[in-house]
């Protein structure tokens, strides 16, 4: 894998490496300035083991999504690119005929042997090319005479002996030359699998429904020189050029050149630009094109890599968020219970720099050891999701997953894993580093000094001068957002905010202070340090701007006004950047009332962030912006006396209610946005936060009401009577708890309901279509009676009631016209033309088929007045569910047809459908637009799991003449096993594949399940921070309520009593956080659906909800809090009485 | 009723030994004592002489190596931990230096914790509570949390939650080792009254020899034996001596 989410892994993988060395550096540095205060950090690592523990297990989290994302990206790259590599082997580049620029009927699309045998003198002295093979190919059935077991659709090519001996020509899988005269044949090791063949067998090759014998001489491995395309066509065979030509009839002619580099298989590949160009130069005038295929497909690969690591690590920022709010919480415990120590410390001289320093050696041993655990638990992840990936993609995915981590990836994931902890335990760290001298050695609650402007308009604007000028870099970096005109004002912003952070690190500095004040103590050195050691970042970032902060704090601090002028007071509120000016000028240690300020700067980004989203057309950006703008309403309501209660319930009600509203409700204001699966994420954070909010502020009256329920056991009382009490006074904990908790269970509720509801839309017995046998025939040995070929294999068919047939004339032989002007070429112009499928039925079919419609034209009031149409007009046409949609598919191509949206009673519109053989058009009348679940159908049945449009088969004949595809459905009579016909039906027809579509449809929901397991199970890890949190807790809790534990025991709580309390605790953190994502989760998922917002057609469906498997998560996510918690209220209620009593 | 059916507390040669794992210390080497029914006892010692050590282990809330204390004629000894609680909770209050009070609870929470543990109905459970914050003068911060009240306060909650449901002993840990000493004398008047009023028996162990003073009679001990008893005249003498140096 080389790049994830466009960038390069080489420039992450360097970013990462040097930001880790660099906090190791800086940990390093404490060590040797502090080694006291180090040390005094680093012992408190094995003081409570089961802790140190637990901590391990909650920060290893971010480190474990890391590297199973990585490793999954680096075993499906690695995966793909061998099974590349090892069915092109040394073919390097591909020659055809270029049919996009010049159409030809298809059997005129040939290169003769005569133009290769020109090319190959041409390019006799080329120093990068190996060898030139002229290839004839054909997809033929192949019947094995001693097995009696088929494949309808084998490669069968030839080439000539010669043209291949630069490559080492044919070798068997011993590594046996193979050499082909006359009827023999030499089978790959996928079709000898398949039709059961060993050497010295009889084979049949039917051409034009005629049989050859031939003898298997060989089995070889299979790769191009074998018939092998990709690895969804592997099963084919060789045969002796000129056999196969008089086979065919075609002659002198290929079908396709093979160019291979020199070196190997993997060697070549670096000589394909410098092929490719002199190629093209080649062929240029011709009608021929060349495709560095090997480039591509391991390019492909590459894609396939990135792309699975860019889904797993969206669908892990849940986690990681988890995990994020588990590290905070467990360094703010850590300070908690710490904080007479840092009293002392801080009594006893310790700066609040050195509590800092103290508490990073400790983070740095907890991150240091979770990062180690987490890359390796994640490398298990990693093992496990291939096998179940392997075990339900199953034949499907076409490719063998070998597990592979590249040590790039695993550094990679290591560094982010430290890099990550390192800044929520400095966060942390200086959040305790702020406590109260007195309070902390007292262990008192922390009081804030009182603010005379509190709650005044003059406080506020204090706080909007300096939340402008403190972060004029987020806000800066918000604007440019829109356009030029927002980089105008952004840039002045973006200056400022380099320098202002140094300002206000400096600004409580002796250096700031007046001349009366000041001691001479020098101004803080480790910036310099910084500056000078850190290449690049820190010549540009840190040195300029911490020597102008400096510069100004000198010039500024003796010349202080009494009061701002007005005109400056005023205009800090109209010309941003003057707002800095205001905050240089302040008074020396002004108090700054920093929650308001944050809020104020997160405001105007939040404003900014809306605005840009709207010009373009982002509903991340959007919904993101009005989000923060709700955070900045709450904490202004507050800073206004609001209580806090109503302040967050009020805000937090209408911003949920905001995410519910349907995009087509805010369209007439906001016009289009778009959204892709970054809005999974940010509605979960912004819509659990604001569920976690309501519940928090409110649990005085959520808690106590779960507990009305318990109170009806009466021996239970005294345990539900503090098992509420204490998380309702700790609100802080309690809500980060149930965030974590809340913000995977949405994850999950989301997931499940999305899939559920997806599949019953796709994959439900509709998509059977009223039919229960599909078949693919060979399109060299087209059947034209299907019941008679039946027949006279000795088929019974008395089981059949009804038979359809369509003729499929695939994407390549068809071009049909780009109405709706979409891009529909790789290199982002429009074409004309697009390419489609084209399903071409008979009236079998519209007699027997029971299919359903999305959307019908005007004039149809029924479903059965299209099919009626369909059947007595000519050039009437449906079209699939997905042409309409935007999504073309995970790496769908550009070329194929992309219509607007329709609606229900559209008006009929034409479609032009060319011939790209002949040049003629037929033009077609839609009047329908077929749903998903008949997408399904035709999918199912084609090899390519293609939709297209549908026609009759009249039309089709009509309009492609050439095409040769075919397929035929059959309808079973009732208790007829559709399993075993199937089998009857491909056992006597040679050239044909025949299934059930009973068993097709289940294997792709058992596909499904098995994505949605592995998806599922990724994003379900998450539910370990939840639980670690709980565990974390629990723990915590009986170390400080130990005297409490105590007290309780002394005046009559049970053992089991005080256990029970722990568990309950627990429990109903629990059961909030879990209420809390299920119904925040199942309600978005429902007004997506009803709405139309997850997809045209997505309204139509009854929703479903998945009770049984949100039970078991909800199960799993409760159960594992309860065991988790078991051991903490075990030790709590064993505490001794006495003993605890004494504990302080 | 004979003067031995009227002794509520009855200890015979109780030894308890502390074992650190590298140190054993001998907390109480052989110590007896009879309580009788709404006597009022101070234990008095310097620091580490088995006081505390003497209350945890004759009030059930510590395991002791051998001896025998029967309280009202139950041998605590032998009785299993879930029965020993609801003997406690049944029989006994409590009240430490330290308030030992519930921070998340508010005041009247706190005094009806014993009733509830002890199975009462939560509507009775709040009245009786209420009743006895009225008895020690709180009923007006009965919804206040610990954390509202002042130190007096506090222990005049501990008190009631101890008297609430009128057990035959309270054992008080240094009841005013955390009081200035006018709420001191406030809370000994409040202890004597009660007891008076109850005939509760009280076994109060405290440093300061007015505390001992206000009790029936003052037992003294000194590394981990009892090693002189005084009356309560004797103790008011010396008390009287200690205020007037």
């Amino acid at each position: 894998m080389n790049e994830l989410f466009g960038v390069s892994m080489t420039i992450i993988a360097s970013v990462c490496v040097a930001v880790t060395a660099l906090i190791f550096a800086a940990i390093g540095w404490i060590a040797w300035r502090n080694p006291v205060m180090f040390k005094m950090g680093l012992r408190n690592i094995p003081r409570r083991k089961a802790q140190t523990a637990l901590i391990v297990v909650g920060l290893m989290l971010s480190t474990l999504i890391m590297s199973a994302a990585f490793g999954t990206g680096d075993t499906l790259t690695s995966s793909v690119s061998s099974e590349v590599y090892s069915i092109l082997g040394e073919a390097d580049e591909w020659i055809s005929w270029d049919a996009q620029k010049n159409p030809a009927p298809q059997e005129e699309q040939v290169i003769p042997l005569a133009t290769v045998d020109d090319w190959k003198q041409r390019l006799a002295g080329d120093p990068d090319i190996e060898a030139i093979v002229p290839l004839q190919r054909e997809t033929l059935p192949v019947f094995n005479t001693r097995t009696r077991l088929n494949e309808p659709s084998a490669r069968i090519v030839a080439f000539r002996e010669a043209d291949a001996a630069a490559l080492g020509g044919l070798r068997d899988t011993s590594g046996a030359a193979v050499q082909l005269t006359g009827r023999s044949i030499a089978i790959n090791e996928d079709l000898a699998r398949q039709i059961d063949a060993n050497v010295g067998d009889a084979v049949l090759l039917f051409y034009q429904g005629q049989p050859v014998e031939f003898t298997v001489v060989a089995i070889t491995p299979s790769n191009v020189l074998s018939g092998a395309v990709d690895p969804f066509a592997m099963r084919g065979g060789t045969v002796a050029f000129d056999t196969f030509a008089q086979l065919t009839g075609r002659g002198d002619v290929a079908d396709a050149v093979i160019v291979s580099n020199v070196g190997d298989a993997h060697g070549g590949l670096k000589r394909s630009d410098a092929v490719t160009e002199r190629l093209e130069q080649l062929l240029e005038g011709t009608p021929y094109r060349v495709i560095p295929i090997k480039q591509q497909l391991v390019a492909t690969a590459e894609f396939v890599g990135s792309a699975f690591t860019a889904i797993f690590v969206v669908f892990g920022l849940f986690s990681i968020a988890a995990g994020i709010l588990l590290i905070f919480l467990i360094f703010v415990m850590l300070a908690a219970e710490r904080k007479p120590e840092i009293g002392m410390a801080r009594a006893v001289g310790a700066k609040r720099r050195q509590i800092v320093e103290s508490f990073l050696a400790e983070g740095m041993g907890y991150d240091l050891g979770s990062a180690v655990v987490g890359l390796f638990a994640g490398m298990g992840v990693t093992v496990a999701m291939v096998q179940v990936i392997q075990y339900f993609g199953g034949d499907s995915l076409g490719l063998n997953l070998t597990v592979q981590f590249t040590p790039r990836s695993m550094v990679t994931a290591f560094c982010l894993g430290i890099i990550a902890t390192f800044l929520v335990i400095l966060v942390a760290s200086w959040r305790a580093s702020r406590t109260n001298i007195t309070a902390a050695i007292r262990d008192l609650p922390e009081t804030s000094p009182v603010d005379p402007e509190a709650s005044t308009w003059r406080g506020y604007y204090r706080a909007a001068i300096n939340g402008i000028a403190a972060f004029s870099l987020p806000i800066g970096a918000s604007f440019f957002l829109f356009g030029p005109p927002g980089a105008v004002l952004g840039a002045p912003l973006i200056v400022i905010g380099l320098i202002s952070p140094w300002f206000y690190l400096l600004r409580n500095s002796d250096v700031a202070a007046p001349r009366a004040r000041r001691t001479g103590e020098p101004a803080p050195r480790w910036p310099w340090l910084l500056g000078v050691f850190l290449p690049v970042v820190g010549w540009l970032l840190i040195l300029p701007w911490y020597a102008a902060a400096l510069l100004l704090v000198r010039v500024v601090r003796d010349r202080k006004p009494e009061a701002l002028p007005r005109w400056l007071a005023v205009g800090a509120l109209a010309a941003w950047p003057l707002a800095f000016v205001a905050a240089l000028l302040q008074t020396w240690r002004v108090r700054v009332p920093w929650t308001a300020a944050t809020a104020i700067a997160f405001g105007i980004a939040g404003v900014a962030l809306t605005y840009g989203g709207l010009d373009r057309d982002s509903a991340f950006f959007f919904l993101l912006g009005v989000s923060t703008i709700f955070l900045w309403a709450a904490v202004t309501l507050r800073y206004f006396g609001v209580s806090e209660r109503l302040a967050f319930t009020a805000t937090s009600a209408v911003l949920l209610a905001l995410w519910y509203v349907p995009s087509q409700w805010l369209e007439p204001i906001t016009g289009p946005l778009e959204g892709d699966i970054e809005m999974f994420f940010l509605s979960g954070v912004v819509m659990v936060t604001c569920g976690v909010f309501i519940v928090v502020y409110n649990a005085d009256v959520v808690l106590p009401a779960l507990a009305s329920l318990g109170s009806r056991f009466g021996r239970i009382v005294p345990a539900l009577k503090t098992a509420v009490a204490y998380p309702l006074t700790s609100r802080f904990r309690t809500g980060m708890t149930m965030a974590m908790i809340g913000l995977i269970m949405f994850s999950l509720v989301m997931m499940s309901t999305i899939n559920t509801n997806f599949a019953s839309l796709f994959l439900n017995d509709e998509a059977k279509g009223g039919f229960d046998v599909v078949g693919s025939v060979n399109e060299n040995n087209p059947i034209d009676d299907l019941g008679a070929a039946l027949a006279a294999a000795g088929v019974d068919t008395s089981p059949v009631e009804a038979t359809g047939i369509a003729r499929v004339a695939n994407p390549q032989e068809v071009e049909v016209q780009n109405r709706d002007g979409f891009v529909n070429t790789d290199d982002g112009t429009v074409a004309p033309y697009s390419r489609v499928k084209v399903f071409g039925v008979d009236d079998g079919f519209l007699r027997a088929q029971d299919l359903k419609l999305k959307f019908r034209a005007a004039g149809y009031a029924t479903d059965a007045d299209v099919w009626a149409a369909l059947a007595s007009q000519p050039n009437l046409a449906l079209v699939p569910a997905d042409i309409t949609s935007s999504q073309q598919g995970f790496g769908g191509s550009n070329l194929r047809l992309r219509l607007k949206p329709l609606a229900d009673g559209f008006e009929p519109f034409t479609l032009d459908l060319r011939d790209p053989g002949t040049g003629e058009v037929t033009t077609v009348t839609v009047i329908g637009q077929l749903k998903e679940s008949a997408d399904t159908f035709f999918a199912l049945g084609s090899p390519d799991f293609g939709t297209g449009l549908v026609i009759t088969g009249q039309t089709l004949a009509q309009a492609f003449p050439a095409a040769r595809g075919q397929m035929f459905f059959l309808k079973l009579r009732p208790g007829t096993d559709s399993e075993a016909f199937a089998k009857q039906v491909e056992g006597a027809l040679v050239q044909a594949s025949a299934d059930s579509l009973d068993k097709l449809l289940s294997d792709q929901q058992r596909q499904q399940t098995g994505f949605l397991l592995v998806f599922q199970g990724f994003m379900g890890l998450g539910l370990i921070v939840g639980i670690a949190a709980l565990a974390v807790i629990a723990s915590r809790a009986v170390v400080e309520r130990r005297q409490q534990i105590g007290m309780l025991r002394a005046i009559g709580y049970q053992r089991r009593m005080v256990a029970l309390s722990f568990l309950m605790e627990s429990g109903f953190i629990a059961i909030a956080g879990i209420l809390v994502g299920l119904v925040l989760g199942l309600s978005l998922a429902w007004v997506l659906f009803t709405t139309g917002d997850f997809g045209d057609g997505t309204e139509q469906i009854d929703f479903t909800v998945p009770w049984l498997q949100i039970a078991v998560i909800c199960g799993i996510a409760f159960g594992a809090s309860m065991l988790m918690t078991v051991l903490p209220a075990r030790s709590a209620s064993r505490v001794p009485v006495a003993e605890a009593l004494r504990y302080e | 009723m004979n003067e031995f059916d009227d002794v509520v507390i009855d200890a015979r040669d109780v030894v308890k030994t502390y074992d650190t794992g590298t140190v054993q210390v001998q907390a109480l080497r052989g110590v007896s004592l009879q309580v009788r029914r709404g006597e009022m006892v101070a234990i008095m010692g310097p620091s580490g002489c088995g006081k505390t050590t003497l209350l945890n282990c004759f009030s059930g809330l510590d395991e002791f190596d051998s001896g025998t204390v029967l309280i009202a004629g139950q041998d605590i000894a032998h009785m299993p931990d879930d029965r020993k609680t609801e003997f406690r909770a049944r029989d006994m209050g409590f009240v430490f230096q330290t308030y030992n009070l519930l921070p998340v609870l508010s005041a009247v929470e706190n005094v009806e914790l014993p009733l509830i543990v002890s199975g009462t109905r939560p509507k009775v459970a709040r009245e009786l509570a209420l009743e006895a914050l009225d008895r020690v003068g709180l009923r007006a911060w009965a919804n206040q949390r610990p954390a509202q009240l002042s130190g007096g306060q506090r222990q005049r909650v501990t008190i009631a939650r101890a008297l609430v449901n009128h057990p035959s002993i309270v054992w008080a840990d240094e009841p005013t080792g955390a009081l200035d000493s006018k709420t001191a004398n406030e809370i000994m008047d409040l202890i004597v009254e009660l007891n008076a009023a109850e005939r509760q028996t009280c076994v109060i162990v405290t440093h300061d020899p007015k505390v001992a003073a206000r009790c029936h009679r003052t037992i003294h001990m000194a590394d981990g034996v009892i090693v002189r008893e005084d009356s309560r005249e004797t103790m008011q003498t010396a008390a009287a001596a200690s205020g007037a140096e």
